[in-house]
């Protein structure tokens, strides 16, 4: 199989099979074209990795193949035969053997392996209709064998190891295929990303294993390691498009991250230059900011003692943490407020140090916190927009306990324009706004508080691009009245247009940093280099 | 922040178009200004039927027991207004030691028989020694006692409110049953006692102005104090709330002892009103209790739990069931009336909570 891979479906019939093809599918949301003609062919029996940034359209084709988004145009071949992609439902995604496991687990914890393996399916019954559980587990037995995952059938999901669990969860998937023809397409979107690194290992051999069997997966991942160490072929999304197709021995650290990142050389050395290039022309922090005032540190508590800080931000500064999925990043937003506990670092801020998981004293302290999942960490959905500003400086409105109604909704009133809230008025629920006025009341929630530093998690994730570019002014705003903004995004896009540097994460430590001008493709390299060197 | 200069101020919006980032949005501000103006007529009418339809809905159905042949000679008269007003001014009170853990999400499934217990200590003591001091004291130690019992297994233990008021209401029972034996303990409540629980004051019985004066109270900690936007925050999302600093687990656990001690009260009033306690007296508050804090979300603040929209319930249960009685129908069709109206209630409620949020 050493041809370039083609992409009429035609000339690639006559040299392999084909388990699944994509031809020309497209796809538009609003002004954002997420697929652009992209065509992708999967051999029968082989590891195909599926890679792209963020924004890539990796997850919009996932959707599609899986019938749960519909294109605008394109074509489709499951078992040879073309259908029209607009078409393609989830019941015929699963009539035509595409096996999905997503990195949730959509297995039940608290259930047994034999329970977890007959919800797939059904349950053995006796003659009386009840669950015949000797059966059942017998079935089960049968199917771990089969899939060689040396676990018990009665024991409980939550027992076993994170690896196991995906195991199952594939098995799962996988247990009512014949060892015939009829095998269909195994899709893993990104299935390590919170298995811890041995873990990882003992999944991908399994892998490997189902495939020397004859099992077509695909394989999405942002993991370049564990691209290169199984996949037989892979497909490069970038920007909607397909960027690369690599196939055996093309497949290498460098030609993933060449186009991953869009590096223009075309040399299987660009890649890595560019990251090279980026970290060595990191600057050192506390030069790069000038001489304002330290806002936060972050420094590494060891047995000796505190070690040098691994992050400090200055008044005024905006910085980004760049990190993949599972990296920890919103984890370490929450460690610095306090909303979960941490014991190996120490923060601390213009007026003190912040204790771990003590919210109240980090908010006294000058520390703001907008959550990444508005819907779930931040809205009170059925109190008014005055109330809904109001909640973080109730001292501020009222007295002796008692608030003062007249000064709440001046403040209210104020608030909103200064934040450019479109909203009928401030005693309407805050759910009467769009997400993006919702996320602007939750960030003058915080910032009439005029914090020292103000912590953003995903600050326009479900916000439409207006929107998104008004709160970037906002955060900028802030940043030059002098509060130090830490902001985390899985768009590197927003991160380089937001930050003027950023730390890149990994396994929720500080490992790498990058100096401005940031760059997606900058961050895209540094990130990925970073992969590698774990 | 110029960049934030937007629709509200319409006039400098609009002739300012050529410095303002899009014109568009100027017009089309303005546009939306007028469709609001225009609805707010309408919407203020609608929204006022809402808030207000239980009210009177509560004032149809007097007037219909005024004029029905029925109860045309019954029900309309000085006497059996005083002893509504003053009958239910004990499950006012415990219905809103009901609602105050309700505002947190949680259910408080003890407040019948907290009334219950308290009752019955506080016949039993003021009976023997006389004191109505002792007998204040021991009603608002039980519920102190009781309530602190259940917020802090609710919160400390983590253990399911439901799960941790019904037993906890169980046990109660079973106290109950073990100083009384069951039946109704013979009882001297002292002159003053009664007089309070039976006594008129501007031709209105005591025990209800009572109500008025507690609800009040509630109501002004709950809307006009921080304290009482925190717990409404809470209800409203305990994640977010947490992660505004608010003190969750104290917030819930206040509205828990709160809520006791007001049911107590209510125990305490209940004996000066009926001089006396029966041991199963607790079992017949819970019902209309819940059924009116639950009603509460349908009025006056739509979608909310709140104080006036529960007082308002508590009367329209009770006017129903009077009229009803008054009728001579059979006593169970009240238990007909109280459980549908529960149901009802709560599914106003959501009914009213999705459109205020969607």
């Amino acid at each position: 199989m050493n041809e370039q891979t083609a992409t009429e479906p035609t000339r690639a019939e006559q040299a392999r099979k084909v388990a699944l093809a994509v031809q020309d599918v497209s796809k538009t949301y609003g002004a954002t074209r997420a697929l652009d003609g992209v065509s992708l062919e999967v051999t029968t029996g082989a590891i195909h990795g599926l890679m792209g940034g963020n924004g890539s359209g990796k997850s919009t084709l996932i959707k599609m193949l899986a019938g749960v988004v519909t294109p605008d145009e394109g074509k489709l071949a499951l078992k040879g035969d073309w259908i029209d992609a607009r078409s393609h439902t989830p019941a015929r995604a699963k009539a035509s053997g595409l096996h999905f496991v997503h990195q949730q687990n959509s297995t039940f914890p608290d259930l047994t392996v034999a329970e977890n393996l007959a919800l797939g399916r059904g349950f053995e019954s006796t003659a009386v209709r009840s669950i015949n559980w000797s059966a059942q587990k017998a079935r089960a037995r049968q199917v771990l064998d089969r899939f060689e995952i040396d676990v018990a059938a009665d024991t409980h999901l939550v027992r076993l190891s994170p690896a196991a669990q995906m195991m199952v969860a594939i098995a799962r998937a996988l247990q009512d295929q014949d060892d015939t023809d009829e095998r269909g397409v195994l899709v893993l979107d990104e299935p390590t990303a919170s298995l811890p690194k041995h873990e990882v290992d003992v999944l991908l051999t399994a892998l490997r294993r189902y495939a020397a069997d004859g099992q077509t997966i695909i394989y999405v991942s942002h993991r370049l390691e564990e691209v290169t160490a199984i996949t037989d072929e892979v497909t490069v999304l970038r920007n909607g498009n397909v960027a690369s197709r690599l196939i055996g021995t093309e497949i290498s650290h460098d030609t993933l991250v060449a186009g991953i990142t869009g590096s223009t050389s075309g040399t299987h050395a660009g890649g890595s230059r560019r990251a090279n290039d980026a970290i060595a022309s990191r600057v050192h922090l506390s030069h790069a900011a000038g001489f304002r005032e330290t806002a936060l540190t972050l420094s590494r508590r060891t047995a000796s003692g505190l070690e040098g800080e691994s992050l400090l931000l200055r008044a005024g500064e905006i910085v980004g943490i760049a990190g993949l999925l599972g990296s920890g990043r919103s984890r370490l937003l929450k460690q610095i407020f306090g909303a979960v506990p941490r014991d190996d670092f120490e923060v601390t801020v213009r007026s003190g140090t912040v204790p771990s998981s003590d919210m109240r004293t980090a908010m006294k302290r000058g520390v703001a916190f907008v959550p990444e999942n508005r819907l779930r960490e931040a809205a009170l959905p059925e109190l008014s927009i005055a109330e809904n500003l109001s909640i973080t400086s109730l001292s501020e409105h009222s007295r002796a306990g008692w608030i003062r109604p007249s000064r709440e909704r001046k403040a209210a009133n104020r608030l909103i324009q200064e934040f450019g809230v479109r909203a009928p008025s401030t005693i309407a629920p805050l759910t009467a706004l769009s997400g993006g006025n919702q996320q602007k009341v939750i960030l003058a929630r915080w910032l009439q508080r005029r914090p020292d530093v103000l912590l953003l998690d995903e600050p326009t994730q479900g916000v439409d691009i207006g929107a998104r570019n008004e709160i970037h002014e906002l955060v900028r705003a802030a940043a030059s009245a002098g509060t130090a903004v830490l902001v985390v995004s899985s768009d590197f896009g927003e991160l380089a247009a937001l930050a003027q540097r950023a730390v890149v994460i990994s396994g929720g430590e500080i490992v790498d940093s990058v100096g401005g001008p940031l760059t997606e493709d900058i961050l895209n390299d540094i990130v990925y280099a970073q992969e590698k060197a774990l | 922040m110029s960049h934030t200069q937007d629709t509200t101020n319409g006039p400098v919006a609009a002739s300012d178009a050529a410095t303002s980032p899009a014109p568009v949005d100027a017009a089309e501000a303005e546009q939306r200004r007028k469709a609001v103006r225009s609805r707010t007529g309408k919407a203020r009418f609608a929204g006022f039927l809402e808030a207000y339809a239980l009210l009177v809905l509560l004032g149809v159905i007097a007037l219909f027991f005024c004029f029905w042949s029925e109860t045309s000679s019954t029900f309309p008269t000085v006497a059996n207004m005083r002893i509504l007003l003053a009958s239910q001014a004990v499950i006012g009170v415990i219905s809103l030691g009901a609602l105050l853990p309700l505002l947190c999400q949680e259910f408080d499934l003890s407040v019948g028989n907290i009334a219950g217990l308290s009752a019955i200590m506080v016949a039993a003591s003021v009976s023997s020694n006389g004191s109505v001091l002792v007998a204040v004291a021991l009603a608002l130690a039980i519920g102190l006692v009781v309530g602190g019992a259940n917020a802090l297994i609710v919160t400390r233990l983590h253990v399911n409110g439901v799960i941790t008021t019904l037993g906890m209401s169980t046990i109660l029972a079973g106290i109950i049953l073990q100083r009384t034996g069951g039946l109704a303990p013979a009882s001297d409540i002292p002159q003053a006692m009664t007089n309070f629980g039976t006594g008129l004051v501007a031709g209105v019985p005591v025990i209800f102005v009572t109500l008025l004066v507690i609800a009040a109270i509630t109501y002004f900690v709950l809307n006009h104090t921080s304290l009482g936007r925190q717990i409404y925050a809470v209800g409203s999302n305990m994640e977010a709330a947490k992660l505004v600093g608010l003190r969750t687990d104290g917030l819930r656990a206040a509205t828990f002892v709160v809520g006791a001690l007001l049911c107590a009260l209510g125990g305490l009033l209940y004996v000066s009103r009926a001089g006396g306690a029966s041991p199963n007296v607790g079992v017949t508050f819970l019902l209309p209790a819940f059924a009116a804090a639950f009603l509460s979300a349908a009025s006056v603040r739509p979608g909310r739990f709140n104080v006036w929209g529960t007082i308002i319930a508590v009367y329209f249960l009770a006017v129903l069931n009077n009229g009803l009685s008054l009728a001579g129908v059979e006593p169970y069709v009240n238990d007909y009336v109280n459980g549908g109206a529960l149901i009802a209630g709560v599914a106003l409620a959501s009914v009213l909570y999705r459109r205020r949020t969607t």
